[in-house]
């Protein structure tokens, strides 16, 4: 399986992590809860439904983080009967990013933790610059998660991709 | 603070070449106690070699070849190797130039601390 991404500069390091760790799921989001690429989902309706609880679950440990510690907690592990989950934060030049993946005993924490720190320094390398007069719109933000959804998922080319080729491979 | 393997640990660095020794959760990868030389990646090295670890018990259960005693990676710069009981493994990083027969002794006779 491939993983399936957004924006193409996600691709190369999603693929590495997930090649290298053994997770089922891997979700790659900006912390409005707009997603860049994902690795194990099959439907849309779940890609966006782990988005917005990633976003929730790293914006609420962030600001617990500051209360008990003065700093936000950056990692979040949580070990299931079966599955295990794990959030952890990918500093950019650009922007913090949220990355989510849940492992069964394909993988381990030790594992999740080590290739995490690679895909976090492939992804601050990859980063392009933020396009210049191209802030975040609030009142673009549906759109824009939708957008993203659907680029995703095939049904709409990448922004600047003349060709009508999507970046997702399957 | 000191753990119940800093004994065990101390024991085995103290054998020529070996560049590090750890305690490391077979299940989740992470180091319990560990004694390594500066420069050792020892949360990388934990990680990988508690999961070859694992492959190779479970690698020789399937085969019906029963438990794993010993586990030796040779390498162009070294040798891993690792021994476990209870879901704890010690792994000890060594030198090509290290005595590998004393050091699998002194694994061996360490692993009863893996309780």
């Amino acid at each position: 399986m491939r993983t399936h991404v957004a924006e193409p500069w996600v691709e190369v390091p999603l693929q590495h992590f997930v090649d290298d760790a053994r997770v089922l799921f891997a979700l790659l989001l900006h912390p409005n809860g707009q997603v860049l690429g994902q690795f194990g989902f099959t439907r849309a309706v779940d890609v966006m439904a782990a988005c917005a609880l990633a976003a929730g679950i790293h914006a609420s440990a962030g600001q617990l983080g500051r209360e008990l510690d003065g700093k936000p907690f950056r990692e979040l592990y949580h070990s299931g009967r079966e599955r295990q989950i794990f959030i952890g934060e990918v500093r950019t030049p650009r922007d913090g990013l949220i990355f989510l993946t849940a492992f069964g005993d394909d993988s381990s924490l030790g594992l999740v933790r080590v290739f995490f720190a690679a895909l976090s320094t492939r992804i601050a390398a990859a980063v392009p610059a933020r396009p210049a007069g191209a802030p975040l719109q609030s009142e673009s933000l549906e759109q824009d998660l939708a957008h993203s959804l659907a680029v995703l998922f095939g049904k709409v080319p990448p922004a600047g991709d003349a060709g009508g080729s999507s970046s997702t491979r399957s | 603070m000191s753990s119940p393997f800093e004994d065990v640990l101390a024991s085995l660095i103290r054998h020529r070449g070996v560049l590090g020794c750890l305690v490391v959760g077979e299940a989740d990868g992470l180091v319990v106690d560990a004694n390594v030389q500066v420069g050792v990646p020892e949360h990388v090295v934990a990680a990988l070699a508690a999961a070859l670890y694992r492959r190779a018990r479970l690698a020789s259960q399937a085969a019906g070849l029963g438990q794993v005693t010993f586990l030796q990676l040779e390498a162009e710069g070294g040798h891993i190797c690792a021994v476990g009981r209870e879901g704890l493994v010690i792994v000890t990083l060594a030198e090509p130039r290290a005595h590998i027969g004393l050091i699998r002794g002194a694994m061996l006779a360490s692993v009863e601390a893996l309780t």
